[in-house]
């Protein structure tokens, strides 16, 4: 590869070339698609929780405007989750089919000329059912004599796992053994935009198309081809603007190919836009883990093993292509976190409850897992009287400790955990906070520091994802560079950019690539006629992954270029170095559009025998398959009023490192968004679900979203380890931000009331929650 | 159906809407300006931020039919205004956006928080979005555009 192309973009903090057309409210939404003739649909769902359905009367509704899974064209069972056998399949019908497993499943689609006669309709739809006894808690529900959800599985385990490294048989005599519980609530991504689909037949291309609020067109396309039974020629999936997705929209929903089957069966257009209320209780919910762990360790706090039980509660179907299972078997692997523990042995459950299916949502497991280790290595500290910084120094991995395999077999790449700890100690200014906390506050709330050291895999590629057993493997990206003959080029890439700043950041690294100005390039996603096929932007991959296919596709196509202006200077393309929008040669130069101008419409003027054109396709999968290691350290000072439990935040400090940055601006927007989310889980966010299996977050007044009082402004110190195996240096980073904020808050208010020992081991950590803690500790009633 | 009329974006029009419609679903579906974003439609996000009068309003829980004789202002009015100009601006310097969909909402709410403390705190600032749900850039992009927004339009 030729390195004569410096980077002039990459590491840059370049505005986003996307805001113009957000800023000016001319961005376009899957809601904010107007067609002919189309027609709204509204949902009818289940009010039960878990039933049979005995009849389902249409209202006297006109006919055409009630569909049942009856009226449907077969549709094909999308078997979804691990390809184990001992994984339970539980294949979520687009509309329900005999059963419905928890209140909001969708029933049957009404069709109306906008969206509130759609749900007069709905209203009218009578849907009889037999009421059978709803499995809520996940633990109980493996119980003998419980309820069973599916009727051919003999208890609602989806699956049981047992995640084991090392021998933990080898530490049973460890001096100390910690034993502690803990749980982290379900809630939902929620992204500010609902999910939404429009389809219809274009009979011109003889196409189905769909539009649908997604992060993975090419991936749903697939599914649905094989859910419809039509082949993906005659499918085009396309995500246009997209209002964030957070793994919330990266799963195919039973509405989207509810959807398509409707679009199939009538002569024009239909729309779905998810309401909020629909959001809440029947999109991707996620969370919802039980941990019970026991923590073996020395007298002088080094960890040597974890054991114990994760139990998932998974909802009541599987969700394509994943499945729960993959939430389970990270939590596990997750559990030794940054740290030492070379032994562990966890029974781990994904259990099936009358509730939502769970899904990915920012961090995937890690906010769980991360939320258990560091609660237990702060018990820990506090049992033996040790201090938690200095706990977590002594079974940190150390940097010429890597790359380190641990305990749950994640290998660390690079990068140094001390010194992130060290420097976020020191950022946080602990003396001072140690002394404002020694002085007391005039008003009697308490104030609290908290620490959280994590990981964040990602780029990880076929063989990760084989270990998983999953149905697609997301094991590269693939993108085109097309230059036009003016030396405009476009990228052309099949991950989906929702706010992520990728068609800046893409467009910054094919602009060091080719020698242009990310000006001169259009970096087009999300829509499945326009590129190669690619699995769309989750588990933190798109900078890994479509990051390294556009540099690879930019290398081919600069070598192309190359060629041609060596060609026309009369020399040779290894003397050809491409800048600022020419190529140069040792006696002169020549501007890019004019070698573009010969490739694409003065074939004449090339070498002989080469092939006219300009445009480069190339995948990329990054070489270490177990992915690249983002980490970082959470600290973070909070006031908590004892008998309130109103919690604020006073200081919120982010030590991080993702190795090389592409757009330092956007890494941090990422950083910040993600820890307030993060922020969100640990106190505001829930689903609880009432003991008839009615879920009781409904609206956005009983689901608490942070806003901006509630969100303080962050610190963030930077640290650059680069990584070794990917293009650039890059890791991804999307999620950290997520993952420790339930942590580190829940050890803060840990450290605000270590005197009486209340204990914070549940998010989201609402007034009630803490203000209960503090008065069990106190041994009030 | 009830015959509205009002002034929208500085044109007078009539528009007929069920009692039942939204100024939302009015702007939205009635006159075809998608600029007003639906994020709850229960009063609870702030994406759908209008001037209704001058007074910035959640167009999903104001009804059509109350609107008539008034005067009603979207974010499509402003795109040639030039206080909204630097406000964007900032907004775009700050990385007050990602995915682009409270924007519409927090530009129409930034505006009026300009126009009523043209030195605001931060603390002022965030108290005054409390109703306006970002899911995506936790908030500090949005507080520093607006600050130094209003920084700008107060030297102007
Ligand atoms: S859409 Fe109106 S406040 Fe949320
Ligand atoms: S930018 Fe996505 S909700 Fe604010």
């Amino acid at each position: 590869m030729h390195s004569e192309t410096a980077d002039r973009w990459i590491g840059k903090p370049l505005l986003r070339k996307e805001d113009a057309r957000h800023l000016l409210g001319a961005s376009q939404f899957v809601a904010d698609l107007r067609l002919p003739h189309m027609q709204d649909v509204a949902f009818v769902r289940s009010a039960s929780a878990h039933g049979r359905i005995l009849s389902i009367d249409a209202g006297g509704a006109e006919p055409g405007t009630v569909w049942t899974l009856a009226d449907l064209p077969t549709i094909h069972p999308l078997f979804a989750g691990p390809e184990l056998g001992t994984f339970r399949n539980a294949v979520y019908p687009p509309l329900a089919d005999g059963k419905v497993l928890f209140a909001g499943q969708p029933v049957a689609m009404c069709l109306g000329a906008n969206r509130a006669l759609a749900e007069d309709v709905a209203s009218a739809v009578w849907v009889d059912v037999e009421e059978l006894p709803p499995v809520i808690d996940a633990v109980n529900a493996l119980a003998k004599g419980a309820a069973r959800l599916h009727d051919d599985w003999p208890d609602n385990g989806f699956i049981h796992s047992v995640i084991t490294g090392g021998d933990i048989a080898s530490v049973a005599d460890a001096p100390v053994r910690m034993r502690r519980r803990f749980k982290m609530n379900r809630q939902a991504a929620n992204p500010l935009e609902t999910r939404g689909v429009v389809a219809y037949r274009d009979h011109r291309t003889d196409e189905l198309v769909v539009y649908t609020s997604t992060q993975g067109p090419h991936v749903m396309r697939h599914g649905l081809s094989i859910a419809l039974g039509i082949p993906e020629h005659r499918l085009r999936v396309v995500a246009v603007d997209v209002g964030g997705g957070f793994g919330g929209k990266n799963r195919l929903m039973p509405e989207e190919i509810a959807m398509a089957a409707l679009a199939l069966s009538v002569d024009h257009p239909v729309r779905w836009i998810e309401d909020r209320n629909e959001h809440l209780i029947a999109s991707v919910h996620a969370r919802e883990h039980h941990y019970d762990l026991t923590v073996l360790a020395e007298r002088d706090g080094t960890i040597l093993g974890i054991e114990g039980s994760i139990h998932v509660d998974a909802g009541a179907y599987a969700l394509w292509p994943s499945g729960p299972f993959m939430e389970t078997s990270m939590a596990a692997r997750n559990l030794p976190g940054s740290y030492r523990i070379q032994h562990l042995n966890i029974d781990t459950h994904t259990v099936a409850t009358n509730k939502a299916p769970l899904g990915p949502y920012r961090g995937v497991a890690r906010p769980g897992a991360c939320f258990a280790i560091e609660r237990l290595v702060d018990e820990l500290a506090h049992e033996l009287g040790i201090d938690p910084v200095e706990i977590r120094h002594r079974n940190l991995v150390g940097p010429t400790e890597m790359p380190y395999r641990t305990g749950g077999g994640l290998r660390l790449d690079n990068g140094d955990y001390p010194t992130a700890l060290d420097k976020a100690v020191a950022m946080i200014d602990l003396p001072a906070v140690r002394a404002r906390q020694a002085a007391g506050e005039p008003d009697g709330t308490r104030i609290g520091v908290g620490f959280a050291c994590y990981t964040e895999q990602s780029g990880h590629g076929t063989v990760e994802w084989v270990k998983r057993k999953s149905r697609v493997v997301p094991g590269y990206e693939t993108a085109t560079i097309r230059m036009m003959p003016d030396g405009s080029a476009q990228v052309l890439v099949a991950i989906q950019s929702h706010g992520q700043g990728l068609e800046t950041s893409l467009a910054q690294i094919a602009a060091d690539g080719l020698g242009l100005t990310p000006a001169q390039i259009v970096v087009r996603h999300g829509d499945t006629s326009i590129s190669p096929f690619g699995f769309g932007t989750f588990a933190s991959r798109s900078i890994v992954f479509c990051g390294g296919a556009v540099t690879k596709a930019a290398a081919a196509l600069a070598e192309k270029i190359r060629a041609v202006a060596a060609h026309l200077l009369q020399t040779t393309p290894d003397l050809i170095t491409l800048r600022d929008g020419a190529a140069h040669g040792p006696q002169g130069s020549i501007p890019i559009p004019e070698i573009a101008r010969a490739a694409n419409i003065r074939p004449e003027a090339l070498p002989e025998g080469m092939a006219p054109g300009l445009e480069a396709t190339a995948t990329y999968e990054p070489p270490e398959s177990g992915g690249v290691f983002s980490y970082g350290v959470h600290a973070v000072v909070v006031a908590a009023h004892p008998e309130t439990g109103v919690t604020r935040i006073l200081d919120y400090v982010v030590v991080e490192d993702c190795g090389n940055l592409i757009n330092p601006m956007i890494v941090d927007g990422q950083i910040i968004g993600g820890v307030a989310q993060g922020i969100g889980t640990a106190l505001y966010e829930e689903i609880p679900y009432d003991e008839t299996g009615q879920p009781i977050a409904t609206t956005w007044g009983d689901y608490l979203m942070p806003c901006a009082p509630e969100i303080p402004s962050f610190r963030i110190g930077h640290m650059v380890t680069p990584a070794t195996s990917t293009e650039h240096g890059v890791k991804g980073m999307g999620e950290g931000g997520a993952i420790a904020p339930p942590a580190a808050i829940a050890n803060a208010l840990t450290d605000a009331f270590r005197d009486i020992g209340a204990k914070f081991c549940e998010t989201p950590m609402t007034p009630r929650r803490v203000s209960d803690a503090v008065a069990l500790a106190r041994g009030e009633e | 159906m009830i015959d509205v009329t009002l002034t929208l974006n500085g044109t007078p029009r009539t528009v007929s809407v069920e009692p039942r419609e939204t100024l939302s679903d009015l702007v939205r579906n009635r006159c075809d300006m998608t600029g007003t974003h639906v994020g709850c439609d229960h009063g609870a996000c702030g994406a759908c931020t209008v001037h209704l009068d001058g007074m910035p309003v959640r167009s999903c829980i104001v009804l059509a039919a109350t609107c008539d004789g008034r005067e009603v202002r979207t974010i499509e009015a402003t795109r040639k205004d030039e206080t909204f100009g630097v406000i964007r601006r900032h907004f775009h310097e700050k990385h007050a956006l990602q995915c682009g969909f409270c924007t519409l909402g927090m530009l129409m709410m930034a505006a009026d928080i300009i126009a009523r403390h043209p030195t605001p705190s931060e603390d002022q600032i965030r108290n005054a979005l409390s109703g306006q749900v970002c899911r995506c850039t936790g908030y500090m992009g949005i507080v520093a555009a607006i600050a130094s927004a209003a920084e700008e339009l107060r030297g102007a």
